[in-house]
């Protein structure tokens, strides 16, 4: 321990977050009450609870929060901000510590909500437009060829149902419709990234 | 409007529970005029409404009993009752206050036989026990109010039942023609005592207080243990009428939390201590309390009381906000949901009944004094500018009893060094 | 009053007529009460009912009253007539409401009615209408021992009602303890930042003030006397000594701060970067004097980190240290954090705690003290070790639930308040000698009962009574600030306003020879008939109020402005020297003679029950109002407090054929509800010790029952009364009837 003691208890991960996290100065706002613990209705999967995140990142346990799949299960129900007694917007918090973690690539590996949020942007931003034919096959097929049949197979149902209702063209398969600037688009983007970048001191 | 004697050597407290009684008692017993203003029909307030008091789980009626024989004794102090002020003009030494006084359609006459509500039927709920029962729509507000005469509840007032009241009062105590009276005092100084009201438990969702019927308030749980309430001191669930042995106390109900009161309202921790030991009188080793906080604030000496608490085996406390309750359809049992935060352990405990320790927030807030006076951010009143205006007690800040007094105490002293100056100036 | 005059009246309203022979009790008052003036009336609190009874005070000369109506709580208004003795007989709720309305009980309801009626017109001709205590101080001074924030703003608050005010102070200046502060914790909207704490014009003010009048290096080498003539010998500097005559006096001696050399585990009094609040204070002036941020003490470093422990050495359930909580602490360390945080924002701020209180609008200075970036940390340190110039914290964190540790270059102790409250006279003068420190006195009180205030618990002097702060037991003394109770600046400026109210109250008091709380306004006071003194010392010892001294004959000395009129002497005394005007021996025990004492054969038990006016007797009253019902076959006579009970009207009682006597008082023990304190405590000692005198005058035990009753007790109470009765009725009727 006593290599780790020097880092911990200091208020540098808390300042990183304050300064780098969406709504990270929030966190030194909470009370440990629990509420939102209790509130999650994701709860007792999660290993850390936001009020016990919020009391690591005051630890300086930055690795184990950082590298912690709860903030990625959040479904942004809002019950935990509607209950919290001192109002902390802690959806945004946790989407904060998610979205930071990945950008410092220490999010964990292998994480099914984050690699669907990776499939998802980059499905978005190809075209523009979120293709969902290509958006649910990619996620099918993500663990290989016979675990992608497979699920496919148990959905077929589905499919065809949301085919009869207009719901999904098979056409999208290939190329799918989209935006008239995609290029304008990536500009924007990129710009958007760089004002971040900036702003929150990120190098890479 | 009628003109009564007072000058500006008075001092006009508003408010009859204990911290008004107080600033009352106290100045008067200094050989100073006081005019008491009171609301509703009775002195006593909302302490004598409690059982019990913390830590020494002595009677608050007790108190109010010695406060009653001084305040009969003393000839300097003046009550009214059913009275409200609606507004205080001037500046420190010189005010006029009108004050607004409700028909109680019984004289002075009243002897308190109780003739009058025994000819009565109708019913109202009951105030001093928090809505739980009903009384008669003639009635004495409770066993220690004072004066101890009898109210004739508007509602039947102008019907053939308050002219049955009427006629089986033998003493020409029923007045049904009384009017609203608006009278006009000058005094030298106030003192603004109104107390608190608990918070609408109704407005926290997610504990389900006015949809499941075993949520009840800390105010109601004091009635339930009384021996002068509504189950005659049983402590049963509101539901079914059993035994309520299995008790959750939820701390915070409303207070810290910005969605609701942003201050603490300091008195609910130890209430709910002193309240694990209703139960554990009334079931012995069969009670079962469970305490949900955040923090125990049981300060300065009170701490011994909590410490004795901990030592008790059938209270257990759990370091967490309760997220939500749902209810058991079949048992009517609340249940509680929540993380209990002292190493994150998911709990789904099933209570017979669940207590919210009730915030406190003041009767009438700074904005709301027909007056001007400063206020802070949770609406407690400090008082005017020039400190001819001063607040006691929790209208000025949530204080427990005896902090409540003393701060009255320290307000009549206030008002006294007012009119005091006021005098002095007049004389000079 | 050498011409008495007696009247008695007796109403039958509210159903009295109804179900009582109203006619018989007037009859009963003539013949055998001897009343001089009789007079019936079926509606006595009305206002032509008080007409007739003012008439003949007024024209008939009547002196005496008794009043056969309702209880002498109810239609208090109506019945008050000053100048002339009052006795009430309480037919209404003691009789009607806590009978059956059956014809069968009739009789029984008749017989306690006349009882009643004989009883009160026997205790008439024996009161005297009290003319107030003959020992009327005239001073109006108030005493201020103490120049801090509690002694300054009780000074001030006096002065500025019109009383002069002397202050004693031990130190070279006024200021106190508070004068050492950087800064005080908000004590008003907005709740946000420390603030200046107002001492220098505090001291400015009370040193300006015309009716304020200061000492400095001074102590009270001795205080005689009583409310409105306390002599007060004050030592000024140089060993002079100034004779200071006041009225009352407010004890502001403040606290120490809890030894933080007692919590070396800690670092307290070995690591000079351990400090506790007030050694921070001083480190925050001293910077803030030159300029400059705090500093390391041990090698003037920068501080980059500053951990603050709370409850150090308190809420201790070990017995090492305090086992209290001193209410201020967490505020203190948020107030202390921001010190730092205002100075840099980098520097690292924890305060480490189990449970913060922050209590009402405190919340808001938390709130301000986390958006200020101060960490707050639910854990419980083990250790503070030195590593350098480094304080390494060992701690259990209570939320991870796992041991941390921690480092930083200064460490704050939040420890408690002990109150500098002088000697604690419960422990006996030679126990005190052999003490390793021996106590100094502040009061240096003259009194029999010891040198300084009673304390309540753990050196504070506090009342014991939540609806009663200011209750002391030592009348015209007040106690302001943390030597009462733990308590911050602003609680302690609210304390001291209240404590010079309460000394104004007594010397106003003192000066009409009445009665301070709770019996206010009460003009009888105790007289001793000194020729039967036996000098046996019991109500010099036993006075709750320590009124009583003894002369150098050893004889009990009254000093009747300090007596609360309790009746606890009066009980005490084995020869019945003591009394009181309209309350003795004689009253109560010429009620306990007079009734119509049934024969042996009648089956008509009598039970004396004596009952504490302030909760048994409301408790009986509601009883009756309530419905409750109880056996007719008691006598209730109310008594001042359960203390005053003397033993003679036990064995009075039984001589006269008394079947059983219940006393039913307040609770005992350390939460005792008695409001003089000892009542009930000495009542059941006293009784307990009269078991060999009923052996002796062959009665069983039973026959004398002690019960516990509080105002709230409204079922049990009728309940308690029915049980004894049957018991009695089980053991059979007294065999001492008829001999009396």
């Amino acid at each position: 321990m006593s290599a780790q003691v020097p880092e911990r208890y200091r208020n540098d991960f808390l300042r990183e977050v304050e300064e780098r996290v969406e709504e990270g100065r929030w966190v030194k706002m909470c009370m440990q009450c629990g509420v939102c613990a209790g509130s999650c209705p994701f709860g007792p999967h999660w290993e850390h609870s936001p009020q016990k995140i919020f009391m690591m990142i005051r630890a300086g346990k930055r690795a184990e929060v950082l590298g912690s799949d709860s903030m990625w299960m959040c479904t942004s129900c809002y019950n935990c901000i509607v209950r919290c007694p001192r109002k902390l917007p802690i959806t945004h918090i946790m989407h904060g510590l998610a979205n930071y973690a990945h950008r410092l690539g220490l999010a964990p590996k292998g994480q099914p909500t984050r690699e669907f949020a990776r499939l998802f942007w980059d499905n978005c931003i190809k075209q523009g437009r979120a293709n969902e034919l290509k958006l649910t096959l990619g996620l099918y097929f993500k663990d290989g060829l016979a675990a992608g049949i497979k699920t496919a197979l148990a959905m077929k149902g589905i499919g065809l149902g949301m085919f009869k209702a207009k719901r999904i063209n098979p056409m999208e398969l290939f190329g799918g419709h989209r935006i008239k600037d995609v290029k304008g688009l990536h500009a924007i983007i990129a710009k958007a990234r760089e004002i971040e970048d900036r702003r929150k001191g990120y190098t890479s | 409007m009628t003109a009564r004697v007072a000058t500006n050597e008075s001092i006009l407290v508003v408010g009859g529970g204990i911290s008004g009684m107080t600033a009352a008692l106290e100045a008067a017993e200094c050989g100073r005029q006081v005019i008491l203003a009171e609301k509703t029909p009775t002195l006593g307030g909302r302490t004598a409404l409690l059982y019990r008091y913390f830590p020494k789980m002595c009677h608050p009626v007790c108190g109010l009993e010695i406060n009653l024989r001084r305040l009969k004794a003393n000839r300097n102090l003046r009550i009214l009752t059913m009275a409200e002020v609606v507004r205080i003009e001037g500046a420190r030494g010189d005010y006029t206050a009108t004050l607004r006084i409700a028909p109680r359609y019984v004289n002075e006459n009243c002897t308190a036989c109780g003739a009058c509500a025994e000819a009565v039927a109708s019913t109202i709920p009951n105030p001093y026990n928090y809505g739980l029962d009903r009384m008669k729509a003639a009635y004495l507000p409770h066993a220690m109010a004072y004066p101890q005469r009898y109210v004739l509840d508007p509602s039947i007032a102008g019907t053939e039942e308050g002219q049955q009241a009427r006629a089986a009062c033998r003493y020409g105590a029923i007045d049904l023609d009384m009017k609203e009276e608006t009278i006009a005092l000058k005094v030298g100084a106030v003192v603004w005592a109104t107390g608190w009201k608990p918070y609408d438990a109704a407005k926290i969702q997610p504990y389900g207080y006015g949809r499941y019927a075993n949520v009840i308030t800390s105010v109601e749980f004091e009635r339930l243990a009384d021996p002068r309430g509504p189950t005659g001191g049983a402590i049963l669930r509101p539901s079914d009428g059993k035994p309520a042995k299995n008790v959750a106390f939820i701390q915070c109900a409303g207070s810290r939390d910005e969605n609701h009161l942003r201050h603490c309202s300091r008195i609910c921790c130890m209430a709910s201590l002193k309240q694990t030991q209703y139960l554990r009188e009334a079931y012995g080793e069969d009670a079962r309390s469970t305490i949900y906080y955040i923090d125990i604030r049981a300060i300065d000496r009170f701490e011994d009381f909590y410490q004795k608490v901990q030592h008790d085996a059938t209270v257990r406390f759990v370091k967490s906000k309760v997220a939500r309750i749902a209810e058991d359809e079949k048992t009517r049992n609340p249940i509680l949901h929540g993380v209990d935060t002292e190493g994150y352990h998911h709990y789904a405990t099933s209570h017979d009944l669940v207590v919210l320790a009730i915030g406190m927030e003041p009767e009438v807030t700074g904005a709301q004094v027909p007056a001007e006076v400063i206020e802070d951010s949770s609406g407690f009143i400090e008082g005017a500018a020039d400190g001819g205006i001063v607040a006691a007690g929790v209208a000025a800040a949530p204080l427990d009893v005896n902090r409540a007094v003393q701060s009255a105490t320290a307000a009549s002293l206030r008002a006294i060094a007012v009119v005091h100056r006021a005098a002095a100036t007049e004389n000079a | 009053m050498a011409d008495m005059k007696t009247a008695a009246y007796v109403c039958s309203g509210c159903g009295i007529g109804d179900r009582i022979d109203a006619k018989q009790l007037e009859r009963i008052a003539q013949k055998e009460g001897k009343m001089q003036l009789v007079r019936g009336h079926e509606f006595l609190c009305s206002a032509e009912g008080v007409a007739l009874i003012r008439e003949d005070i007024a024209k008939e000369g009547v002196t005496h009253v008794a009043i056969a109506a309702c209880s002498r709580r109810a239609k208090t208004d109506a019945f008050a007539f000053e100048g002339v003795a009052i006795t009430r007989a309480n037919l209404r709720e003691g009789v009607i409401w806590s009978q059956p309305d059956t014809e069968d009980a009739r009789e029984l309801t008749q017989d306690m009615a006349d009882d009643y009626v004989r009883m009160a017109c026997a205790e008439l001709k024996r009161m005297k209408v009290p003319a107030g205590n003959p020992d009327r101080g005239t001073s109006k001074r108030i005493l201020v021992v103490g120049g801090g924030l509690s002694g300054m703003t009780a000074a001030l608050a006096a002065a500025g009602a019109g009383y002069d005010v002397v202050i004693v102070e031990k130190q070279a200046a006024l200021g106190g303890r508070a004068a050492q502060w950087h800064r005080r914790i908000p004590y008003r909207n907005p709740y946000d930042a420390p603030v200046e704490t107002g001492i220098a014009e505090l001291v400015a003010a009370a040193g300006a003030h015309p009716r304020i009048k200061v000492h400095v290096n001074a102590t009270l080498a001795q205080t005689k006397g009583a409310p409105g003539r306390f002599s007060v010998s004050v030592c000024v500097e140089g060993g002079d000594m100034v004779t200071e005559e006041v009225g009352a006096i407010v004890q502001a001696t403040g606290f120490t701060p809890y030894d933080i050399a007692r919590l070396p585990e800690l670092g307290g009094g070995t690591n000079p970067n351990v400090v506790d609040q007030a050694g921070l204070e001083r480190l925050a002036l001293e910077a803030a004097a030159k300029g400059e941020p705090i500093r390391r003490p041990s090698d003037g470093g920068e501080v980059k980190r500053v951990v603050f422990l709370q409850c150090a050495g308190q809420r201790d359930d070990s017995g090492a240290h305090l086992p209290y909580c001193s209410g201020h602490c967490c505020l203190t360390s948020i107030k202390q954090a921001m010190y730092f945080k205002d100075a840099s924002p980098s520097i690292d701020t924890v305060v480490m705690y189990t449970d913060l209180r922050t209590p009402g609008l405190g919340e808001d200075f938390y709130r301000a003290g986390q958006a200020r970036g101060i960490l707050f940390t639910k854990g419980r340190a083990s250790s503070v070790t030195a590593d350098g110039a480094l304080c390494k914290v060992a701690f259990r964190d209570l939320i991870l639930d796992e041991d941390a540790a921690i480092d930083a270059d200064l460490v704050v102790l939040a420890t408690g308040m002990v109150a500098n409250s002088g000697v604690n006279i419960d422990i006996p003068e030679e126990e005190r000698q052999k003490m390793e420190v021996k106590p100094v006195s502040v009061l240096n009180l003259a009194y029999r009962q010891g040198p300084d205030m009673p304390q309540l618990k753990y050196g504070f002097t506090d009342s014991h009574f939540i609806c009663f702060p200011y209750e002391t037991r030592r009348t015209g003394i007040y106690a302001a600030g943390p030597v009462r109770r733990p308590m911050d600046m602003a609680q302690a400026a609210e304390d001291a306003t209240g404590a010079a109210l309460k000394a104004i109250q007594a010397v106003e008091n003192a000066g009409l020879g009445r009665a301070a709380h709770p019996r206010v306004g009460d003009l009888s006071f105790p007289t001793a008939r000194l020729e039967g003194c036996t000098q046996c010392k019991r109500c010099t010892v036993e006075c709750p109020f320590g009124a009583i001294d003894e002369d150098e004959k050893r004889y009990p000395l009254f000093n009747e402005s300090r007596c609360r009129r309790c009746g606890t002497c009066m009980g005490a005394c084995p020869v019945r020297v003591i009394s009181f005007e309209n309350y003795s021996v004689d009253t109560v025990g010429n009620q306990i003679k007079a009734i119509d004492m049934p024969d042996e054969f009648s089956e008509k038990p009598r039970i004396l029950v004596l009952a504490c006016e302030n909760d048994a007797y409301p408790a009986l009253d509601m009883a009756a109002m309530s419905g409750a019902m109880y056996s007719a076959f008691v006598r209730v006579i109310p008594v001042r407090c359960l203390g005053s009970v003397n033993t003679i009207w036990i064995t009075d009682a039984l001589n006269g054929g008394w079947d059983g006597v219940m006393l039913m008082g307040c609770k005992k023990g350390d939460d005792y509800q008695c409001h003089f304190v000892k009542g009930s405590e000495m009542a059941a000692y006293r009784m307990s010790k009269t078991d060999d005198t009923l052996k002796q005058m062959g009665l069983e035990t039973e026959r004398v029952a002690t019960y516990e009753v509080a105002i709230t007790d409204v079922a049990r109470v009728s309940q308690l009364i029915n049980e004894y009765v049957a018991k009695i009725q089980e053991i059979g009727m007294s065999p001492m009837k008829g001999f009396a």
